[in-house]
């Protein structure tokens, strides 16, 4: 029963971070960066949230979509002001660039919101459905329910529309699809502007079950690289399937070692799933 | 053609050399110059301990493009190893260098199995998870480490060079110095040597130099072992300057891994000079400007640190020393 419980939780906490995952997965996908400033705009879309919340009165899960359009915009202006220039450069200017701007997000954050924790109340938040002895907590259920539906839009804007379908193409040969007439650039900003508005979709969804803290995305860092190299770098499908593993390593571990080594179990398994997969990465991005 | 080039990178150095040797000997001057006690010292001697880490971590950076995010996890070895020693068997700090050493050479040699397979992106995503695993054992592990609370080193009410303790600055000064002058001729040696031209070949094509006959995995192992037990030693100077220190600052991301590789970054990756001059602009920029703001609001300084970072990246990529040889070339060009 305690396995069942703990493997519930897994699945619900694992859905949320699939979803906070896809767009690091979709930016590498689309542009080869790994952007190690993700985590920075899943905190930023929590405050957003927060703010929605304090002062508009809207509740996390439907502050949410402002969340994603803030930080679409938001990021949009990010991958065009800084990130472009550096497509080509090293990959140690594109890794310290992307670290420069974690440091820079996260202090702005310190700087403008202070280093309160922020919480919200909702009307669900301490209730949960019992089935059969199994406790589901609701604001568990609601953000995962959420973050499904938003990934199944992002893969649908992938495979059925014309703009997925062009940034599709500009993952697989930014020259060829040059030629065919489109704007790569475009395709880049949109991607950028994608992955970290669904990350910032995805913090909001959490809130009513966490506080928002400049320092959030910390905890969230090492996750969402487990998670989308799990489900394979570029992979949108991969990174929920990534992510849902992670929550049920993360809630399993819980129940044979002490919560403190919970994360330790994490960057081991991460650690073995780089040294032991590399290959299928390698070949993904030839592809 | 060959020869010529040869003749001419053999004269060179030797030039720079001398320069270098000439800032060595004006550098040992310096802290007759300043309050023993003062604000300066302190962080001349912060410089000169992160410039030696930067040096450190250009050895694997730098020389072979394997970007590690993850040093704080020899680092902080080297800061427990000696601390413990010291504290619990009275150990002299100088010995507790040479064991944080071993066991940083140790962990590197653990890691090189799952990480050296892996490369740009990957290598670095594969030592920042091993940093923070270090720094996650160090929280729990409380019967040595003492856990988030940290530990002090401590106290000796009078100075000793066998102890490594002292009331003041200065001698900590000359320690970190001596330090940098040691980890700088061993990145001189082996970026001029064998081993430098067999890691330039894994940063160019680790392919091409694997036909050609380089054991490249030997390579990096030799490069990585040194750059950790470099980077352990610096980390038991760290703490024996600074009295305190708990798992979240000597395991710290932000605190030592990255400021560590921005330091060689910013100064210019894979150059001798480079992580001294990047020491030096950064260090103090970072403390004057924390001083300046403390209490005013928190971050700021940290936030102007990212921007500094950002900025470098996007107007010289190769840092400071090529932005300095840009400007001079573009200069003497319009010169009549």
């Amino acid at each position: 029963m305690q396995f069942l419980q703990a493997l519930v939780d897994g699945v619900l906490i694992g859905g949320v971070y699939g979803v906070i995952s896809i767009g690091l997965s979709l930016v590498f996908g689309v542009m080869n960066i790994v952007n190690f400033a993700h985590a920075a705009f899943l905190m930023l879309g929590m405050f957003v949230a927060w703010f929605a919340w304090h002062y508009l009165g809207l509740d996390p899960l439907l502050g949410a979509f402002l969340s994603f359009a803030v930080i679409f915009v938001f990021g949009c202006g990010v991958q065009r002001t800084l990130i472009r220039p550096i497509l080509k450069a090293p990959q140690v200017a594109q890794i310290f660039l992307t670290v420069g701007i974690l440091i820079v997000l996260e202090n702005a954050a310190l700087l403008v919101f202070g280093a309160d924790f922020r919480s919200v109340q909702t009307p669900y938040q301490t209730s949960a459905f019992d089935i059969g002895g199994i406790i589901v907590s609701k604001p568990y259920l609601y953000a995962f329910a959420m973050a499904l539906l938003s990934g199944a839009a992002v893969w649908a804007f992938l495979e059925r529309t014309p703009i997925g379908r062009a940034m599709r193409a500009t993952s697989q040969d930014p020259m060829a699809a040059t030629l065919m007439g489109i704007d790569t650039n475009l395709m880049h900003m949109t991607a950028f502007g994608i992955g970290v508005g669904l990350t910032a979709f995805g913090g909001a969804v959490i809130l009513p079950y966490l506080t928002a803290s400049p320092t959030v995305g910390a905890h969230y860092v090492v996750l969402m690289f487990t998670a989308v190299v799990l489900g394979g770098l570029g992979s949108v499908a991969g990174a929920v399937v990534g992510g849902v593993a992670v929550g049920i390593i993360q809630s399993l571990s819980t129940l044979v070692f002490p919560i403190q080594l919970q994360n330790l179990i994490l960057f081991v398994v991460f650690i073995l799933v780089l040294a032991l997969r590399p290959e299928g990465i390698v070949k993904r991005r030839a592809a | 053609m060959a020869a010529a080039s040869r003749t001419e990178a053999s004269r060179r150095p030797d030039w720079r050399a001398l320069a270098l040797a000439a800032a060595f000997v004006a550098a040992i001057a310096v802290p007759l110059f300043l309050d023993p006690q003062g604000y300066w010292i302190r962080i001349l001697t912060l410089a000169l301990i992160f410039a030696a880490l930067g040096q450190a971590w250009n050895i694997v950076g730098g020389l072979a493009n394997q970007i590690s995010l993850g040093h704080a996890a020899y680092f902080g070895t080297g800061a427990y190893a000696s601390t413990v020693l010291l504290i619990h068997f009275g150990l002299s700090p100088w010995i507790g260098m040479v064991a944080g050493m071993a066991l940083a050479v140790v962990i590197a040699l653990v890691l090189s199995v799952p990480t050296f397979r892996l490369k740009g992106h990957y290598f670095a995503l594969a030592t920042l998870a091993a940093g923070e695993a270090m720094r996650v054992i160090a929280n729990s592990w409380k019967e040595v480490t003492g856990g988030p609370v940290g530990l002090s080193v401590p106290f000796t009410p009078e100075d000793s060079f066998w102890l490594m303790a002292y009331g003041a600055p200065r001698p900590f000064y000359w320690i970190a110095l001596g330090a940098l002058a040691v980890i700088t001729v061993v990145f001189w040696r082996i970026k001029s040597g064998a081993l430098g031209y067999r890691l330039r070949a894994v940063k160019e094509n680790e392919e091409a130099a694997e036909v050609v006959g380089v054991n490249t995995f030997r390579a990096k192992l030799w490069a990585s072992l040194i750059s950790a037990a470099a980077t352990a030693a610096m980390g038991t100077i760290y703490v024996q300057f600074n009295y305190f220190f708990d798992p979240d600052t000597v395991f710290g991301v932000a605190s030592i891994s990255i400021r560590m590789a921005l330091v060689a970054i910013v100064g210019g990756i894979g150059t001798v000079i480079g992580p001294i001059v990047g020491a030096l602009v950064v260090i103090p920029l970072e403390e004057v400007a924390s001083a300046a703001l403390q209490g005013q609001a928190a971050g700021l300084s940290a936030f102007a640190y990212g921007a500094i970072l950002i900025a470098i990246i996007l107007i010289e990529p190769r840092g400071l020393v090529a932005l300095w040889q840009r400007l001079r070339g573009r200069m003497s060009r319009r010169a009549p």
